[in-house]
């Protein structure tokens, strides 16, 4: 027996979110990030200024920065305490980074 | 605003080239152009704006951002400084007879070192995975193997300090 079963209710929904929305999110992430290691790249073997908490500064010969910027590398750090040669600065202590071209 | 280090890319990217001025804690203040935000730390670099003082870059970390404000657009200015600054293409500085010399002499230096490279037009093409374009700097490397990148940047720069010693 064919019988042609009750046509069924088509909701209609709102426009979804744009197909390209990932990809377009995750250029603008790359892009940004890469511009980020250049930065990094500029800075390296430069003085730096370091500000910290409670108006605390130091300056010091910028290294390098760890993949997840929680660790910068430096030389010649000059602390209140005297110049320390090699140090690691936890990037948490840290509140600015600066230098000159 | 919300807190800047949850923010997304999305919205990051909307200030960059903007002139702002970022708050942070312990009630610093910067004032410059976005250059970039790292969507891996939140963090804002900052260029100065162009003036008779030489330009100077700040780095304000993602975790210590209270807010940034909008001040403007961004000058033409500006942006051709940032643009300048950033710009990988140093070739500039080098004529193209000097680029060939550089070119061979970092090849000589490799093959030397029994590292597998041939020349490729202008390029250095090492054991068909890494690239080194002009100007063959250790910063000019292209590699998916960080082994192998970070094994070659080693000796560029091993080749550089080489040649200063002469």
């Amino acid at each position: 027996e064919s019988r042609m079963k009750p046509p069924v209710t088509v909701l209609r929904l709102p426009r979804g979110p744009e197909p390209n929305n990932e990809e377009e999110e995750q250029q603008m992430r790359s892009k940004m990030r890469e511009q980020f290691l250049r930065v990094l790249l500029l800075m390296a073997h430069k003085r730096v200024d370091i500000e910290l908490h409670g108006k605390l500064r130091m300056r010091a010969q910028f290294g390098t920065s760890d993949i997840d910027v929680l660790n910068f590398q430096v030389s010649d750090l000059e602390t209140p305490l005297g110049v320390q040669k090699e140090a690691l600065l936890r990037c948490n202590d840290l509140i600015s980074c600066s230098f000159e071209l | 605003m919300s807190v800047w280090s949850e923010l997304g890319p999305r919205q990051w990217h909307e200030f960059v080239n903007k002139e702002v001025c970022v708050t942070a804690r312990d009630q610093h203040s910067y004032t410059g152009h976005v250059f970039t935000v790292d969507p891996v730390s939140a963090s804002v670099v900052l260029v100065s704006p162009a003036g008779p003082e030489r330009p100077s870059v700040t780095m304000v970390l993602g975790h210590a951002v209270q807010e940034v404000q909008v001040l403007s657009a961004g000058t033409e200015e500006a942006l051709s400084c940032m643009k300048h600054l950033f710009t990988p293409g140093h070739t500039a500085t080098f004529s193209a007879e000097e680029l060939g010399a550089r070119r061979e002499s970092l090849c000589a230096w490799l093959q030397k070192n029994r590292v597998p490279v041939h020349e490729e037009g202008e390029m250095l093409r090492v054991a068909d995975t890494l690239t080194i374009n002009a100007p063959y700097g250790p910063g000019d490397c292209t590699c998916n193997n960080e082994i192998i990148l970070a094994r070659v940047q080693s000796l560029i720069q091993s080749h550089s300090t080489h040649d200063l010693e002469k």
